[in-house]
């Protein structure tokens, strides 16, 4: 059993120098390179900001923020600031979006759209969600 | 707290009625579409399901349609999923990557879906045939269109020419999210692609460890859209990585040549010239990358400070600026 554990603890410290020596050996220039994954994530990031402000423009949508006194255009230029991290969380609830217009429909999309509010730090509703504002 | 509780109520109410409407407007099914020709495609084989097993089935169909024959109970084995009676969208996806064939989502607009009935291309649909909160889910193959009776024909469970009136598809696809996509040979390209979400396809190809299937569908794509310089870097990293650094550099400065060059573009181009010992263009290149700034403005003075750092005689003519944003 010792002597278990003990060659493990060996080969664990062997494979993490072997990995710290690869690493210090990568050439330089794929330190820097920008990769394709980045790449992906970037438009990726771009295409649902543009999607957001979409929604944003939407003609029920804008009424209801014009309603609250938010000034639209306020809050398409406050989706250029969210994190990526905020971006795709209200991405996430964009695709929850009801497609019928049922009465369920309904009240999840006003859910929705005081959500979406509520992260651009318009209104302050729901106490789970943090404003970017704050 | 009981003051903004109840002020919160009641401005959900109200907007409750407000929106009433609000929901309907953009996804309500119109059938004010662009007149279009009459099309079927009848070169999709038809596998009629078996009980549940509708995903496997139809994701058959497609890829024996784009030319790769697997019989429908090889996926049935692989996608069906016994305690759910059904298959997942993402594993669906991940099978006919497997097969190697681009998937491409398309746009949930009826628009889109007839845009690559029209370019000859089947699309896997998937439908929510009840209700929303009593959900049947299902897959079926949308294999054409007639504008003249407003129907769409479907490869549909163990129909093989299902006639629905668009309108009524339209809810059920909609109840499904209007989730849609096409399965192509790497190297042809949807319909409907824009060239964001395309790069994100082909990568997906690469990340499923196809990186040859991922470069053709970048070259299809550079030939496509000659300006947009993502699909450059993609197709550049992938012969990077493959140790071919000149052909590297070469995609990126057709790039150039093709005003689609932008800071990621420069940036990766520098390094590899300075790999490459061409230190001059190298040291230009990383300058352009700093001009251009943006999100990854950052990168860009490392890799022109790095340039400069392993410039043989002396660094570089111009030196960089410090505080150059």
């Amino acid at each position: 059993m010792h002597l278990h554990t003990r060659l493990t603890r060996w080969l664990a410290a062997l494979v993490g120098s072997v990995f710290l020596s690869f690493s210090l050996m990568l050439p330089s220039a794929q330190a820097a390179m920008i990769g394709t994954h980045a790449l992906v994530q970037q438009e990726q990031l771009e295409q649902q900001r543009h999607e957001l402000k979409q929604f944003l423009a939407r003609d029920g949508i804008r009424d209801q923020l014009i309603a609250w006194g938010v000034n639209p255009d306020d809050a398409r230029t406050r989706v250029d600031s969210l994190s990526a991290q905020e971006v795709a969380q209200m991405s996430e609830r964009m695709q929850e979006l009801p497609a019928g217009g049922d009465v369920l429909g309904a009240v999840v999309f006003i859910f929705l759209v005081l959500l979406v509010t509520d992260i651009l730090g318009f209104t302050d509703i729901f106490p789970f969600v943090r404003s970017v504002r704050d | 707290m009981p003051a903004p509780r109840a002020s919160a109520l009641g401005l959900m109410l109200g907007l409750l009625v407000l929106a009433g409407c609000a929901a309907t407007g953009p996804s309500a099914p119109s059938h004010e579409l662009l007149p279009r020709a009459a099309v079927e495609l009848v070169d999709v084989p038809f596998y009629p399901q078996e009980r549940y097993q509708c995903g496997p089935a139809a994701l058959a169909m497609m890829l024996d349609w784009s030319g790769t024959s697997v019989g429908s109970q090889a996926l049935t084995d692989k996608l069906y999923i016994p305690a759910r009676q059904g298959s997942l969208q993402p594993e669906l996806v991940a099978q006919a990557r497997q097969h190697q064939r681009l998937v491409y989502p398309i746009r949930g607009e009826p628009q889109a879906l007839l845009d690559e009935l029209a370019a000859g291309h089947p699309v896997l649909v998937l439908q929510n045939l009840a209700l929303p909160w009593w959900p049947r889910w299902h897959y079926a193959v949308v294999i054409g269109y007639e504008p003249k009776r407003g129907e769409l024909l479907l490869r549909s469970g163990t129909t093989k020419r299902h006639r629905i009136p668009l309108s009524t598809f339209l809810h059920t696809w909609a109840r499904g999210n209007n989730w849609g996509i096409v399965t192509l040979r790497p190297g042809h390209i949807p319909a409907t692609a824009e060239p964001g979400p395309y790069l994100a396809a082909a990568f997906d190809l690469e990340a499923a460890g196809l990186p040859e299937q991922a470069a053709t569908a970048y070259r299809a794509g550079i030939n496509q859209w000659p300006g947009h310089p993502g699909l450059r870097v993609a197709l550049a990293n992938h012969y990077y990585t493959a140790g071919r650094t000149l052909d590297a550099a070469e995609v990126l400065q057709q790039g150039v040549s093709a005003g689609a060059a932008d800071g990621d573009l420069y940036n990766n181009l520098a390094l590899l010239l300075a790999d490459l010992g061409r230190w001059d263009q190298a040291e230009a290149a990383a300058q352009q990358a700093v001009r251009f700034g943006g999100p990854n403005s950052r990168q860009y003075q490392d890799t022109l400070a790095e340039v400069c750092r392993r410039y043989p005689e002396g660094g570089c003519a111009a030196e960089t600026q410090p505080g150059w944003n």
